[in-house]
């Protein structure tokens, strides 16, 4: 109830200081810098259950694992995205997503982080100027408070 | 699940299609009977009631192209059935090339795609041109005793039947028989099929009176060659009472036309009535308001569901496996007893629900096989090529899933067989072969596997063509072409660009097909064989698994890691002690039983990293056979068996080569279960072994 009171309420506060609609992003630690990926395309946070290396895959499939019956590639964004690999610890998590064919892929990340909330006004999406290879996953970037995120396309990553 | 609408069209689409195959089952059975010379009325009028239904269908979920293509169609079989046109094969031709048109509209309609049909335009384009072309008979109906009440209820169907009967000069014959209400549908059945034999029944009305409240006297009335003592001695009976209708004399010759009116005003109801059994008697009206079918339609995506609840099922029954065993080493005697007791009897009642779900799954490749005599009869058609089909073992049962992904293959294998096994008959007369060629399509079940074979009695394969080919694209060096034995030569056939045939042409021969067939068959989990014999004819054998879902594997590890192997591709095991191998053309090898036995290290062939486990003092050999291939399979050790769920891996790995998927070993791990076929495909591959000779030579 108090929510339904909220949210109304809320939504006019923003448009009233003129932010835009609100996009919410789960970021994440990759080698040395923070991405962002959207919230809703997130199924999942996992703690890496057993995996199964699969031999002959290629490089950036860390292996296969179940959950709850699912059976998961999982990929090592760090190696997709062509960044410095660093030692698992106990931060490292999978994020669980669905591709559009169906499968389901886990992202291997080094640390999960929060979820941050960006209107359009902390967004650059443009991907110019960003890079070279990996910019087909990349959405933009976002400066909530100053910070840093590269905006990574979940969709684009799982099915890629 | 899908809304309601959507779900309706499924089952619309499904049943449509159902109806398709069973009206082309019914036009082969047409076809053979026209090439016997006696055309059975009923399978004319069958193939009238099956489009009569798909009308309606159409009608009722709006697929006006379908619809329309049925009204089409269904006014050629009126016109068939009742004798306005002739059975030539120009219209049977139609009526096939329907089946064809059918099948793409229906999937034009599963894709929601609304775009008009050349196919089918130019389809009905033929059948308009296909006239009503038999005249109209006059025939002797009131020279017969026959009741007018009985006349004056016949369909215009039943009134055609009788008419033509009688112009053949058969007798008539009225059949009381008394049959008891409760099986009457069966009895009924049973005595028309008996009947067949001998005649024709045109029709059956209610008699009277029946001696009990449980029972029922229906009048049938029969036309027969034979005459009555033959009739009572082969369908006599308590409750049958045979007597033949004699002809009028001729004074009575001058009845009034009554019955023809009658007959018109009830063909015009019938026309209107939705019921599939529009042409039988009201009888049978009361008892097909109930459902007859005992049958279900299932999507077959509920069953792997249901099959992975299954699995992990099994799981569960593995942790409470291992609790009972932490229960005995506790010392806690009474409880112990008490879950194995209970987990004995779970895996049993597992066991079961599984053999069930397994069960359904199942359906005879007789399936398959009707929708391939349909090709072979156009193929012959179109080569003008006489071709004899003979089908064996129709009623095997295969996994649904791989029933369907076989009639592509198997179709480039008859196409191949007639376009290039089959020669032309004025060469089969030179070499002394009847002039029809023979294809077989065999089925069998052999072990856990389904083997099918494809069998010409044509020219054989081409060895030196094929040699040539696979030269002439780089397959093969030249200089290498004569140390292939005569089985590698003829696996070639299966390599890219190379073709059964020397020769290329319309129909097949353009060198893409058998390699096709191949990975398609690959997919599956099985494999191609080929045998030929130079003037005799070609045989390819596939090896199948009878199922996909759920498979007995031999668990082994490897290096660090733990593999299924599924047991049906498995012939033995045995132990490999050091110095047992030796070296045979670059392959290791060791000898089994007075036999040469190819191993394959699979740590090597797939780069597994020994990290936690060194390189055992002793290992295992699996022996995989498939076909007509062994191969020895070296591993670290035997874990034993288990029954495994086998889930495919996900997009991103389909271009990963000897993995037929993952499953779960219960203890939240994952093992790869290996594709027995691609490894011993690669482990024989001819391709590879050429290639790395040409590299040496290169």
């Amino acid at each position: 109830m108090a929510d339904l009171v909220r949210a109304p309420a809320e939504r006019v506060a923003r448009r009233a200081a003129g932010r835009g609609p609100v996009r919410e992003f789960l970021t994440f630690v990759l080698g040395a810098d923070v991405f962002g990926v959207e919230l809703h395309r997130v199924k999942e946070i996992l703690s890496p259950p057993p995996i199964t290396p699969v031999p002959r895959a290629p490089m950036e499939v860390v292996g296969v694992c179940s959950v709850r019956g699912l059976l998961v590639t999982v990929v090592d964004l760090r190696v997709r995205l062509k960044l410095e690999v660093r030692p698992d610890t106990r931060r490292t998590r999978i994020l669980l997503a669905t591709a559009t064919s169906g499968e389901a892929v886990g992202l291997w990340v080094d640390e999960v982080l929060q979820v941050v909330r960006l209107s359009e006004t902390d967004m650059e999406l443009t991907t110019a100027g960003i890079g070279t290879e990996v910019s087909e996953y990349v959405l933009g970037v976002g400066r909530p408070q100053g910070e840093f995120i590269v905006l990574l396309d979940l969709a684009a990553l799982v099915t890629g | 699940m899908a809304d309601p609408t959507e779900r309706a069209r499924d089952e619309f689409l499904s049943e449509a299609q159902e109806i398709v195959e069973t009206l082309s089952r019914n036009l082969l059975d047409l076809d053979a009977s026209v090439r016997s010379g006696s055309i059975d009325p009923a399978l004319v009028n069958e193939a009238f009631r099956a489009v009569h239904t798909l009308k309606g269908l159409a009608g009722l979920f709006g697929a006006a192209r379908l619809g329309h293509l049925s009204h089409r169609l269904e006014d050629v079989l009126d016109d068939l059935r009742l004798g306005r046109m002739v059975l030539s094969p120009e219209v049977l031709d139609a009526l096939f090339a329907a089946i064809d048109v059918y099948g793409r509209l229906l999937s034009l309609e599963r894709e929601g795609r609304d775009e008009p049909s050349p196919a089918a335009e130019e389809l009905l384009a033929r059948l308009e041109r296909l006239g009503a072309d038999a005249p109209n008979r006059s025939a002797p109906v009131t020279e017969y005793e026959l009741d007018p009440g009985l006349l004056a209820v016949l369909t215009e169907y039943e009134e055609h039947r009788l008419r033509a009967n009688l112009e053949q000069k058969m007798r008539l014959y009225r059949l009381r028989v008394e049959f008891d209400l409760t099986t009457i549908d069966k009895a009924l059945e049973d005595m028309k099929t008996r009947a067949k034999r001998h005649g024709e029944i045109i029709t059956y009305l209610p008699a009277g009176e029946a001696t009990s409240a449980d029972a029922i006297e229906l009048d049938l009335l029969m036309a027969s060659r034979d005459d009555l003592a033959t009739l009572i001695g082969a369908l006599g009976a308590d409750n049958v009472v045979i007597e033949e209708i004699p002809r009028r004399r001729s004074s009575m010759l001058n009845e009034p036309a009554r019955p023809t009116h009658g007959a018109m005003a009830l063909s015009g109801a019938e026309s209107v009535t939705p019921s599939v059994n529009a042409g039988d008697g009201a009888l049978e009206q009361g008892p097909s308001l109930r459902s007859l079918t005992q049958t279900v339609r299932v999507d077959i995506r509920k069953l792997d569901a249901l099959m992975n609840v299954v699995g992990e099922l099994a799981i569960v029954r593995g942790a409470i496996a291992r609790l009972a065993d932490r229960l005995r080493i506790e010392g806690q005697r009474q409880l112990t007893a008490e879950l194995q007791r209970l987990h004995r009897s779970f895996e049993r009642r597992l066991a079961e629900m599984q053999a069930g779900i397994l069960e359904v799954r199942m359906v005879p490749l007789g399936q398959v096989f009707d929708r391939l005599a349909r090709v072979v009869r156009q193929i012959g058609r179109e080569m003008s090529k006489e071709i004899r089909l003979v089908i064996t073992g129709s009623e095997t049962e295969i996994d649904k899933l791989i029933v369907e992904e076989l009639s592509d293959p198997l179709m480039h294998m008859i196409r191949n067989a007639i376009d290039h096994g089959i020669e032309p008959s004025a060469r089969r007369a030179e070499v002394g072969k009847p002039p029809a060629g023979t294809i077989a399509l065999n089925a069998y079940q052999k072990g856990n596997h389904v083997m099918i074979e494809v069998e010409d009695d044509g020219r054989g394969i081409d060895e030196q063509a094929v040699l040539d080919k696979a030269v002439r694209l780089g397959k093969l060096a030249a200089e290498d072409a004569h140390e292939l034995s005569r089985e590698e030569v003829l696996a070639l056939v299966f390599l890219p660009g190379v073709s059964t045939s020397a020769t290329v042409n319309d129909l097949s021969g353009r060198g893409v097909g058998m390699d096709i067939v191949k990975t398609n068959i690959a997919r599956l989990g099985g494999i191609i064989d080929v045998q030929s014999e130079p003037g005799i004819g070609t045989k390819m054998t596939i090896t199948l698994p009878i199922t996909l879902a759920i498979v007995s594997a031999l668990m082994v590890h490897i290096a660090d890691q733990v593999f299924a192997i599924p047991l049906s591709t498995v012939s033995e095991a045995l132990s490999l002690d050091a110095g047992m191998s030796r070296t045979l053309d670059g392959r290791e090898v060791i000898t089994l039983r007075g036999q040469t036995l190819q191993l394959c290290r699979l740590d090597r062939v797939l780069s597994l990293e020994r990290k936690k486990t060194p390189m055992p003092r002793k290992s295992y050999v699996v022996v995989v056979a498939l076909g007509n291939r062994r191969l020895g399979v070296v591993v670290d050790h035997l874990v034993g068996q288990q029954d495994i769920v086998i889930k495919p891996l996900g997009r991103s790995l389909a271009a990963v080569r000897g993995f037929a998927g993952a499953t779960e070993l219960g203890d939240q791990r994952v093992g790869l279960v290996l594709d027995a076929a691609a490894i011993v495909d690669e482990a024989f591959s001819g391709s590879e072994a050429v290639r790395e000779v040409g590299s040496l030579h290169g």
